[in-house]
């Protein structure tokens, strides 16, 4: 069963190139304009990954990644952010805050974003795979 | 012990004496005898005696007349004031007596012991007043210097080397709260409160450098509000020393400069600078994005090879109307800017600038409504410099409205001067930032977060249209239910 990605960006020309890439590598991707817009598609369907800007209207990146955590149905859900700020985004301590996988800079190559996003839900795969068989 | 001298006179008047007694002695031992007559013997004999005679009266009477001029001038000194004789250089109130007496001598050599001292008071008392004309010389500096203190705006604080402060001027006791006067102890570190400023005075003050000591230290004043002052230290090392490492060092002097607005600016620049980089990095995030997409092949058919070309036309439009916003400001703050003014229609530059924006409008939903005037308003314009201004009030309005808002563009006509208004049913603004928002980077803090942007476009705008046109930009709003920006522009 494919897998499913949530996009998140105020950027409709970045959501529309990311949505394309990852529809053409298989994916089922859900897409919204702000934090809250994103809430609401997490409520219709759960994503296994999010991929979310940081500067976004009504509600920002770290804003949304807070309330994902807050959240134990989508505390575990492995986010990456991108962004299009300098120096003023700690990328350690959000890793080590809000488990924030990576921190994606603008301007991204979506196929180096998509071989990322690849990696980690296979990754996320065999976890689930290994934790199956030592059940079974 | 003083001699009495024997004058040249007195010999003189002795000799005759002496002469005038063994006169006639001589005369009749050396005359043969028998010879000469009694007559002649009794001559010799009367005269040499009157002589004796008259010279012992005349020794007698100068002897006399000397004694007379010593008592005198014995009466006249102790009748006369000390200081009379003491100042008295030139000797002229009391010469000395020329008459001599046996005392002469003696009261000659006391006369020039009172010029002497006379001269050594005159001296001290020229010292005194010297050392007097100083002393009030620096009573005045002082008053001038802490005068001086008192009306510097900046506070300063000076510290003897037993950790005391010895000198605050009246900011200083502002910034701090206390009044010098009726402090109980002097002590720095009880009067201070920041650690850090109190560790620069006293380490200044305990350092072998001479060297000035410069530190951004933050203060909170009494109501917690905290204030970033550059505080510039100094040894003090006693008079003429300052420069002499090796003076012996007799405290410290800190003078606070408020830099609360150089911080401001560095502040604003650092998020300028974000912001900019922010605003690039966005639009050729879609170049890259969608070069990738075409170079991959991804884009399969030509619609969508097409749709992907004309947005990185578009995403490298944006880019390029940020840079020129950049260069615009740049140039007309600089005063560098080449205007060319022609008379030009306005609602056509208006029309021009709808089209430009009219794909973000729809792409938030945002009715955009064309209410320009029938009329031809022909204006004076540089036309490109009118047509960024009309766009960047356009842009903004877009951006601060939230989706299925409107923005309304309005001409006309009135009291001989061209108007157009950007109308738009956004989130507003309030007095204050109605103030500011022509303020170059300027951007309101609660909404940030609602569009990106550098803060660059409305002053640019204001540029445009007040210092090239000579118009008026002016903005009205109502916090929650949309602003409208006007420019006015003469015919």
């Amino acid at each position: 069963m494919p897998q499913r990605i949530l996009l998140c960006d105020d950027d409709i020309y970045i959501l529309r190139a990311a949505e394309f890439k990852f529809q053409h590598a298989g994916y089922i991707v859900d897409t919204a304009g702000d934090g809250l817009e994103a809430l609401e598609a997490i409520e219709k369907a759960l994503p296994d990954l999010i991929i979310t800007d940081c500067q976004m209207p009504r509600l920002d990146g770290l804003g949304l990644v807070q309330r994902l955590r807050d959240n134990p149905a989508t505390a575990d859900i492995p986010v990456l952010m991108l962004t299009a700020k300098g120096f003023e985004l700690k990328h350690d301590e959000l890793a080590r805050t809000w488990n924030v996988l990576a921190v994606v800079a603008k301007p991204f190559s979506p196929r180096e974003l998509l071989k990322r996003v690849n990696a980690i839900l296979r990754m996320e795969d065999i976890e689930v795979n290994r934790e199956k068989s030592l059940n079974l | 012990m003083a001699k009495i001298g024997v004058r040249t006179s007195d010999l003189l008047a002795l000799s005759a004496v002496v002469l005038g007694l063994i006169w006639p002695i001589g005369c009749e031992a050396a005359l043969p005898v028998g010879f000469g007559s009694p007559a002649l013997r009794l001559g010799f004999f009367v005269t040499g005696s009157l002589t004796a005679i008259l010279f012992t009266l005349w020794w007698v009477r100068k002897f006399h007349r000397g004694r007379i001029a010593e008592r005198h001038y014995l009466t006249s000194l102790c009748e006369m004031d000390p200081h009379e004789i003491w100042h008295d250089e030139g000797g002229t109130l009391l010469p000395p007596p020329s008459i001599g007496g046996p005392w002469s001598q003696v009261l000659e050599q006391v006369h020039q012991a009172f010029r002497d001292h006379g001269r050594q008071i005159q001296n001290l008392e020229q010292a005194r007043s010297a050392l007097e004309i100083r002393c009030r010389r620096a009573t005045s500096e002082a008053a001038q210097i802490k005068g001086i203190l008192s009306s510097l705006p900046e506070p300063i604080l000076v510290a003897d080397s037993y950790d005391e402060l010895v000198m605050v001027n009246s900011s200083a006791e502002q910034l701090f709260q206390f009044d010098m006067q009726n402090v109980e102890t002097r002590a720095a570190k009880s009067i201070i409160h920041c650690q850090k400023l109190v560790d620069l005075l006293l380490g200044t003050a305990r350092h072998k450098s001479t060297e000035r000591r410069n530190e951004d230290i933050e203060i909170a004043d009494m109501e917690g509000h905290s204030h970033w002052y550059r505080a510039t230290a100094a040894r003090l090392s006693g008079e003429n020393k300052a420069t002499d490492e090796r003076a012996e060092s007799c405290g410290a002097v800190v003078v606070l400069r408020n830099i609360g607005e150089h911080k401001a600016v560095q502040k604003r620049n650092a998020e300028f600078v974000s912001s900019v980089s922010h605003e690039m990095k966005t639009p050729l995030a879609g170049i890259k994005a969608y070069v990738e997409l075409l170079a991959d092949g991804d884009a399969e058919d030509e619609n969508t090879r097409e749709e992907f070309l004309a947005v990185i036309n578009g995403q490298a439009d944006r880019l390029q109307r940020l840079v020129e916003n950049l260069l615009n400001l740049a140039r007309i703050e600089a005063g560098v800017v080449n205007v060319s003014k022609e008379p030009r229609s306005l609602n056509e530059i208006l029309d021009e600038a709808l089209s430009i924006v009219q794909p973000s409008a729809e792409a938030k939903s945002i009715a955009l409504i064309n209410d320009l005037s029938p009329m031809y308003l022909s204006v004076l314009i540089d036309r490109d410099m009118l047509l960024q201004a009309a766009i960047n009030l356009l842009s903004n309005a877009i951006k601060y409205t939230p989706p299925g808002g409107s923005v309304t563009l309005r001409s006309r006509m009135e009291e001989g001067q061209v108007r157009f208004d950007v109308q738009d049913t956004g989130v507003g603004l309030s007095g204050d930032d109605c103030n500011r928002v022509f303020e170059k980077f300027y951007r309101v803090e609660r909404n940030k977060e609602m569009a990106p942007g550098t803060g660059l476009g409305l002053p640019l705008a204001k540029h445009i249209v007040e210092d090239v046109h000579g118009g008026r930009l002016t903005v009205e709003s109502t916090l929650g239910q949309g602003s409208t920006f006007s420019v006015e522009l003469k015919i």
